[in-house]
């Protein structure tokens, strides 16, 4: 099943028969699949395909009511979302969940805050109360701490050229909805996760701004290639262009895993989406429009 | 032995009848409109009391019970029109904040028109008494069964059978859904709002009976029981209500037989927070409790669980004004108020002065609390009081020496802050201020009933003030008045390093929207243990000047008037503003004095101000951080 992309590398997140049902509705039917360290991994597939829940439950956010999630060996289903994120997987929303009233650069800094006070990746640097006692009369250590995850964030900041940097202190809700997306991808980057989950980044985006968003992930996979990157997405043009594998799913089921161009092609898939062989023609062109 | 239990029981389960009546008004409109209605008590005590008046004047009682019936019925409606629908998009705060300032309201009102008093209620059928073994069953009782029954069995029919049932269950299902059916979904939510009157009149009449007496403060209470027995039941179905009524009866019956009278209410609430901590979905129900408000949509799409993003005009995209002093500004400010004494000697002014001083430490305790980490706090005199009375007992029974009382008693709040909130981490939206309320309500009440430590009412009076401090008598009211503004310096100072700190930063981000939060890494529960840690040492410290200012604590200066004051002014300044904290703060603890002819006006008036804050200006003065 795997192609040969996946050969000599580490698996990074192990998806094992992963079930999770919502009343009558399988939004995951016994997932089965490994993700090797530093793929970029695409996941399409029609609406209600269970693209999101998987997200939800690598994340935490959802438990899977059977199989096992593990990232490293580490089996991690169990485990609250926070926890999750600390050991190294940070991740977007489909609905971009920004915080409203802070600034862009308060928002990116909370994602600095795990690393700041250690725990999960890193050793835990600051308890409860040395941390209320350091902020409190600003402690050298603390500050430069501080400082540190400053200089991150203005970097993460300014990947995004001019989209957010020169707009630092305005409030998120006064974003336009591209920008509250790069928002939410900048706020995952500066944590710099070792699995990066994108829940269709570019939905909402008129053309040059997917073209843009493509670039900067592109950019990103440059700079940072061990990254493992999982991406939902229903732009195929972009899964084309930026993803090493594709797994397309339909009712809760992986249907074909291939590389995007071998997995868009597939019969099964034109099925799935269209539902008859014949618009098998149609489809294709879709595909080239993105 | 046995037949004090059997009493115990047949008592419990007559009121529990009662509050079975209670729930199912909460039920209704937490059903229909989402919200807890806390205003349901306030009408309970309106019927109570329209029946009483009338039965005064000369009617006959039945005739008087419908009367009362119908215009409570009006009653809630029109609260329903005037105070939420208004509403409909702000943030889940909003409607919240509304229907416990019209509990206020009406509560204080009573109490001008009817006095504080407890009033003898007409109780004809009281006379009629059936032994049942050596305990015994009075008319009442029976009218008590009789109507609840009945009442619940129309409502049942009602609700499964007619068209208005159908459509306000349509409309509990599926707003959108409704709309698009053709219901008149505004309609429908004032339509549960007359009927939960209908249901709190009809109990409050029968609890004026089952006692013999209604009193005007008897509605957030016997409001919050309702809701403890809705909860136990499940909020969502009719026999759900009923047994939860009933063993809420019970459970409180039994505790005022073998504990004592006093405790009786401690334990329904300690029960109504157990339910909400171990299964907030009730015995029987499935609906979880969720309650938001009209909080969704509210940011133009954008998710959120702010209490304030809306409130600050964040639907718009456009940057709103906020008014924020610099520290230094603030404290330079302080330091002028601190040449009061030099220009003015009177005593009056200095009274009023550490009174305002005392209050804004409170209004920044909150601020943090409420305002940066969206935790409603209902609750938020009980950590007053524990500072309070520790600072009173440190000197007066350990012999600990004034100025490490203050110490003592902002460790000691602060402890109690983080212990006592530790549950609410869990719970979400209007559950949040309900558990923060019921919280409120047990310290006090065991402050009350805990006579050995606390001497119950009768209070701890001669606490000594600090005596010397680098040279300066401190038992003079120029001196305690300085105190109280070193107090507030020191409070400001930690406040702003907090806000302005990571710490703070991760608050707000919090408050915004917890789901991202955690998403982002952030200990959530870490970080609200935190702030219950800094809130409470402020609040404790507060406690400390004001025993010392009064030279005696008792527990009617820490009631739930005091948590909405402190609510009312966190508002009017502007939430999460410490600036605003501090305008708000020692504004409406002025207005009082500035009012005196009009001192017993003074709960109306908070309570009217903080309705029409929320309706009018929801950011506050300063606005919203």
């Amino acid at each position: 099943m795997s192609t040969s992309i996946t050969r000599a590398r580490p698996e990074a997140l192990i998806i094992d028969k992963v079930t999770r049902r919502f009343g009558g509705v399988v939004a995951a039917n016994a997932l089965d699949f490994t993700v090797p360290q530093g793929e970029f991994l695409a996941v399409v597939g029609p609406n209600g395909a269970g693209k999101s829940t998987l997200l939800q439950m690598i994340s935490g956010v959802i438990r899977p009511q059977e199989g096992e999630i593990r990232l490293g060996g580490r089996r991690i289903d169990r485990l609250h979302t926070e926890a999750i994120n600390a050991l190294g997987i940070s991740r977007t929303f489909q609905t971009s969940r920004v915080f409203p009233m802070l600034t862009i650069r308060e928002s990116i800094m909370v994602g600095t805050q795990v690393g700041l006070i250690g725990g999960g990746r890193t050793p835990r640097r600051y308890g409860p109360v040395t941390e209320l006692i350091s902020a409190l009369l600003r402690l050298p250590g603390y500050r430069a701490r501080v400082a540190a995850a400053e200089a991150r964030a203005e970097e993460v900041m300014k990947m995004f050229g001019d989209r957010l940097w020169p707009r630092q202190n305005d409030q998120a809700f006064s974003l336009s909805y591209a920008n509250r997306r790069r928002l939410e991808i900048a706020r995952a980057l500066v944590q710099d996760p070792d699995i990066l989950l994108l829940d269709e980044p570019a939905a909402g985006m008129n053309p040059s701004e997917t073209d843009e968003l493509t670039d900067i992930i592109a950019e990103l996979r440059r700079i940072r290639p061990g990254m493992t990157i999982v991406m939902v997405e229903h732009k195929l043009q972009v899964v084309r262009q930026l993803a090493e594998r594709c797994i397309v799913m339909a009712q809760g089921t992986v249907i074909v895993d291939d590389t995007p161009a071998g997995a868009l092609e597939d019969p099964r898939v034109i099925e799935a989406y269209l539902g008859t062989r014949r618009s098998a023609a149609a489809f294709g062109k879709v595909n080239a429009d993105g | 032995m046995l037949e004090l239990f059997l009493s115990q029981i047949l008592n419990g389960v007559v009121i529990g009848f009662v509050y079975a009546l209670i729930a199912l008004g909460f039920s209704l409109v937490f059903g229909v409109a989402n919200i807890i209605n806390f205003a349901q008590g306030a009408l309970l005590m309106l019927g109570a009391f329209l029946t009483f008046t009338m039965v005064r004047l000369g009617a006959p009682i039945a005739v008087a019970i419908p009367i009362a019936i119908v215009i409570t019925t009006a009653t809630g409606m029109l609260i329903e029109r005037l105070a939420l629908r208004p509403l409909q998009n702000a943030p889940y705060i909003a409607p919240l904040l509304s229907t416990l300032a019209i509990a206020i309201i009406f509560d204080a009102a009573a109490e001008m028109i009817w006095s504080a008093e407890i009033q003898a209620f007409p109780s004809p059928l009281s006379k009629y008494v059936v032994f049942v073994g050596s305990a015994y069953l009075t008319g009442v009782d029976f009218l008590i069964i009789a109507v609840s029954l009945g009442v619940m069995a129309g409502l049942m029919l009602f609700l499964s059978r007619s068209w208005m049932g159908k459509a306000l269950r349509a409309t509990a299902q599926d707003p959108e859904a409704a709309t698009q059916m053709g219901i008149n979904v505004p309609l429908m939510r004032q339509f549960s709002f007359g009927l939960a009157g209908a249901l709190g009149a009809l109990a409050g009449v029968l609890i004026g009976m089952y006692y013999m007496s209604v009193f005007p403060q008897m509605g957030i209470p016997y409001g919050l029981k309702g809701f403890a027995a809705a909860l136990l039941g499940g909020l969502s179905s009719i026999p759900g209500a009923i047994v939860g009524g009933i063993l809420l009866g019970i459970f409180e019956s039994l505790a005022s037989g073998y504990v004592g009278e006093g405790w009786r209410d401690v334990i329904a609430f300690s029960v109504l927070l157990a339910v909400l901590i171990v299964r907030p979905h009730g015995l029987f129900g499935n609906k979880s409790l969720d309650a938001l408000g009209g909080a969704s949509g509210a940011t133009g799409g954008i998710p959120t669980t702010s209490v304030v993003a809306s409130m600050a005009g964040a639907t718009g995209r456009t940057k709103q004004r906020v008014l924020e002093a610099p520290l230094l500004v603030l404290l330079a400010v302080i330091a002028l108020f601190a040449l009061l004494p030099v220009l003015s000697g009177s005593n009056y002014l200095l009274q009023v002065g550490t009174q305002a001083a005392i209050y804004a430490v409170l209004a920044v305790s909150l601020t943090l609390l409420t305002g940066s980490a969206g935790v409603i706090s209902i609750g938020h005199a009980a950590f007053f009081g524990v500072g309070a009375y520790a600072a009173a007992l440190a000197g007066r029974n350990w012999g600990i020496p004034a100025e490490a009382a203050f110490l003592l008693a902002g460790i000691a709040a602060a402890v109690f802050a983080a212990v006592l909130y530790w549950p609410t981490i869990r719970l979400s939206g209007h559950t949040v201020g309900l558990a923060t309320l019921a919280i409120g309500q047990i310290v006090y009440l065991v402050c009350l009933n805990w006579v050995d430590v606390t001497r119950g009412p009768m209070g701890i009076p001669g606490v000594q003030r600090p005596s010397l401090l680098l040279g300066i008598d401190m038992k003079s009211l120029t001196a305690q008045y300085w105190q109280a503004l070193v107090v507030l310096a020191i409070a400001v100072i930690i406040a702003f390093a907090m806000l302005n700190s990571p710490i703070g930063r991760t608050w707000r981000a919090i408050r915004e929207d917890r789901l991202a939060a955690h998403a982002s890494g952030v200990p959530v529960s870490r970080y609200l243990v935190l702030v219950f840690l800094v809130s409470g040492f402020l609040a404790g410290l507060a406690g400390a000047q004001f025993a010392f200012l009064q030279n005696f604590v008792s527990p009617e200066s820490f009631m739930i008037d005091t948590s909405i004051v402190l609510i009312s002014m966190i508002v009017l300044g502007g939430l999460g503003n410490i600036t605003g904290a501090l305008i708000g703060g020692v504004l409406l603890a002025m207005l009082p004095e500035v009012l005196r002819e009009f001192a017993e006006y003074r709960m109306v008036a908070y309570g009217a101000i903080l309705l029409l804050l929320l309706r009018f200006r929801p950011q506050g003065l300063a606005g919203t951080r």
